[in-house]
């Protein structure tokens, strides 16, 4: 096809494009893929029955803002991959935070126990499937993204990879919360970062391919 | 006339706002910037930089969402286009030539440094030996006067003044004045 054919089709299909396109689409990606998420939750692991009385306790509600502040950089961070100039990355450090406080809880939660106790609290009951059941429920964030990014340019394609799999297994994880009657910091900092990790790691995996435009 | 930011910005901002002719103008006033983006990168058949600029294009104008109003236009715009041409030579699998390195990587930096680190190391080569190696080691590889003197076996002053005597000598010959 002659380039002025092809500037003529383009020019056909003009939709107006608002200002916040790019984060609304992102935002929409994710909602979607939380919706089945949720679902997944809510279906197959089931909502804890004492959820009415966790959310007045302390360890329900940082587990929640652990994985959701983690969850808000993450995006964030996407959101910045997801625009193809490069950029500096002063405030992502901030993603650390994070981390830290809740290592720093973990701390102080192993300074209160008898280091007897200390492999039970930090295994808890569910060591074994917390991680993958995570992996699992970012799977269709991961997807909602995948779909984002199809109008989006992004051009370190590995990294944004990466930073929708890490927001994609935060916003998992605090659904998963919805279901999980862990109560420890250092059974969280350790279980649930490590399943966001996977799926962190799964969308710097896929990236370079399914990225690509 | 060169067609500006300011301009192509302006077209592009219409354009998100849906106006279609501005969006139209804003892409045939792309193709000759493009094509000779690519030319001057890329050393292919003409055929092949036209299917890349039109790939582009389909790419500028699929993936608006990305643009940041706020932000310079001819940035984003050649964002994509490097993406594109890297997309191309990967999609090749192609090796790239040696001999065409130079004009693929951008490489003035490298350029001016290594002319000025052959110009001193020809300056230096006219100086007396102690001067040339006095200079050398501070001015050059980063050594202090102490480190300087310890290697070469000689007085922290023998240094100072061993620099001082061979940067003068070596300003006159800048200068054009001949000893």
């Amino acid at each position: 096809m002659r380039t002025d054919e092809l500037i003529r089709s383009l020019a056909n299909d003009v939709p107006a494009v608002p200002r916040s396109a790019l984060g609304q689409r992102l935002i929409f990606g994710m909602l979607a893929g939380a919706a089945i998420s949720l679902l997944l939750v809510a279906t197959m692991l089931g909502i804890r029955p004492d959820l009415g009385s966790a959310i007045y306790s302390f360890s329900f509600w940082m587990k929640c803002l652990y994985c959701a502040s983690l969850g808000i950089g993450a995006i964030g961070l996407t959101a910045r991959l997801a625009r193809p100039e490069s950029f500096g990355s002063r405030w992502y450090w901030l993603l650390a935070v994070p981390i830290l406080l809740l290592a720093g809880i973990s701390i102080g939660e192993l300074a209160y126990t008898p280091p007897a106790d200390w492999p039970a609290m930090w295994l808890g009951n569910s060591w074994r499937s917390c991680p993958w059941l995570l992996l699992l429920l970012s799977m269709p964030i991961l997807v909602g993204l995948w779909w984002s990014f199809r109008r989006l340019a992004p051009t370190r394609l590995r990294l944004a990879g990466a930073a929708a799999g890490l927001a994609a297994g935060a916003w998992s994880a605090t659904l998963y919360c919805l279901h999980c009657p862990e109560v420890s910091a250092l059974f969280v900092l350790t279980w649930y970062s490590l399943g966001i990790g996977l799926a962190t790691a799964i969308g710097a995996l896929l990236g370079p391919r399914l990225l690509r435009w | 006339m060169r067609t500006s930011e300011e301009q192509l910005r302006a077209m592009m901002v219409a354009g998100m706002d849906g106006d279609a002719a501005a969006h139209g103008a804003l892409l045939r006033l792309l193709v000759p910037l493009l094509r000779s983006f690519y030319r001057r990168r890329i050393h292919d058949g003409d055929d092949d930089i036209e299917d890349l600029v039109q790939e582009t294009l389909i790419a500028i104008h699929t993936r608006r969402a990305s643009y940041d109003r706020d932000r310079a236009f001819t940035a984003w715009l050649f964002a994509v286009a490097r993406y594109k041409m890297i997309d191309h030579f990967r999609r090749r699998r192609r090796m790239v030539a040696i001999e065409r390195l130079e004009d693929i990587l951008v490489a003035e930096g490298f350029e001016d440094a290594s002319l000025a680190r052959l110009d001193a190391a020809r300056l230096l080569h006219d100086l007396p030996a102690k001067q040339a190696e006095a200079i050398r080691q501070t001015k050059i590889n980063g050594l202090s006067v102490a480190e300087a003197a310890e290697k070469a076996g000689i007085g922290e002053s023998d240094v100072k003044v061993s620099v001082h005597r061979g940067l003068k000598a070596l300003a006159a010959r800048v200068r054009g004045e001949h000893q």
